[in-house]
């Protein structure tokens, strides 16, 4: 009993805490979007909408109210257009990126489900290794989206992956349940499938800054177009077309 | 008069973006159990507005990660399989897996019926 204790080799440990939150102004597809990633990250902290939008410097000292060491804020514009936020806090770096697509669990389309709170695979494809703006942006989401082994709420076992593919200079998300048998043969040989669960969304990067949520742009996307200005083209469209048709 | 198309400034400062990287870095000795990262050795080339060819990039991106993750598991002695006998809440409810069969079995009687 008097054993002097031989302290074990500290083992090391990933430590990630996620605040998530929103600006004022979206809609329930948005809403639904951020429950399912509440859902599938029990590792994330959810707040109360965030007044201001151009208050962005008071999400650090938030996510360190809240214990957390990352942030992902959604930021919704005239209703209708979404940005993604995802910083690392306090210190940064943090990506801006505008998100389309947007299928959420909800839907009764992707018929998989997992476990509330199982830790995910993350699989990122070839391209991300492929470019230093990709390497960082796989970085800081295998902190915000990989489910730390300590959180609170993480099950022992596996089965979903979070896929991330670069196609057509946008990030894609999928999320697939793994089956591991056979359905048709439950007793046969184990024949690894995957069953769609959601939610699906696409992210275009549009610029990566030092800071948390300001500092000097590092990168930023030649290609990226903003929606106003799409909206607005399509509108001159149609207005050269009239001026056309009145001379 | 033609309107100057504005120039987007491209900024890609790869050396301030290594350095970023690596003061977040998570330390390389961590074990994978503590990340679950895995790399696909490919990169999706398909084309982007062909629906079903890129959802089966993904597919295929999904299943091989899954089947090396597992593998990587077995190494590690880290739990990977589900036993059938742990049960615990789902993301998707009863009720919301229900409609789901429900929707499915509606889609095959519409079939039957149209043929």
């Amino acid at each position: 009993e008097e054993d002097v204790q031989v302290p074990a080799p500290k083992k090391l440990k990933n430590k990630q805490r996620v605040l998530l939150l929103s600006s004022r102004g979206i809609t329930h597809r948005m809403r639904h979007l951020m429950n399912d990633l509440e859902a599938l990250l029990p590792h994330v902290k959810k707040d109360a909408k965030l007044d201001s939008k151009n208050h962005l410097h008071l999400l650090p000292e938030l996510a360190d109210l809240n214990n957390c060491n990352n942030t992902l804020y959604f930021e919704s514009r005239r209703h209708e257009d979404l940005y993604l936020w995802a910083a690392k806090t306090p210190n940064g770096p943090s990506i801006k990126m505008h998100v389309q697509n947007v299928h959420t669990m909800d839907e009764l389309k992707m018929t998989g489900n997992c476990l509330k709170g199982s830790r995910g695979i993350l699989s990122f494809d070839k391209s991300f290794d492929e470019s230093e703006w990709g390497r960082l942006t796989k970085e800081v989401f295998t902190h915000i989206f990989g489910v730390p082994q300590t959180a609170r709420k993480a099950k022992p076992f596996i089965d979903h992956v979070l896929t991330f593919s670069v196609l057509d200079n946008k990030i894609w998300f999928r999320n697939f349940q793994i089956i591991e048998k056979d359905p048709l043969q439950p007793n046969g040989p184990p024949q690894m499938s995957m069953v769609e669960i959601g939610p699906r969304f696409v992210l275009t990067p549009i610029r990566i800054f030092e800071g948390a949520f300001g500092g000097a742009t590092v990168y930023s996307n030649p290609e990226f177009v903003s929606p106003t200005a799409v909206r607005a083209a399509l509108r001159g469209e149609k207005g050269e077309k009239y001026g056309k048709r009145k001379h | 008069e033609d309107a100057v198309p504005r120039q987007k400034i491209e900024i890609d400062n790869k050396i301030a973006l290594e350095r970023i990287r690596n003061t977040i870095r998570l330390d390389p000795s961590l074990s994978w159990t503590e990340t679950l990262v895995v790399s696909y050795p490919e990169t999706i080339d398909v084309d982007v507005d062909d629906d079903l060819n890129r959802e089966l990039a993904f597919y295929k991106q999904a299943l091989h990660s899954a089947q090396a993750a597992k593998s990587l598991a077995a190494k590690h002695n880290f739990p990977f399989t589900r036993p059938s006998d742990y049960f615990a809440e789902m993301v998707k409810s009863d009720a919301h897996m229900e409609r789901i069969r429900q929707r499915l079995l509606d889609e095959s009687a519409a079939i039957k019926r149209s043929e």
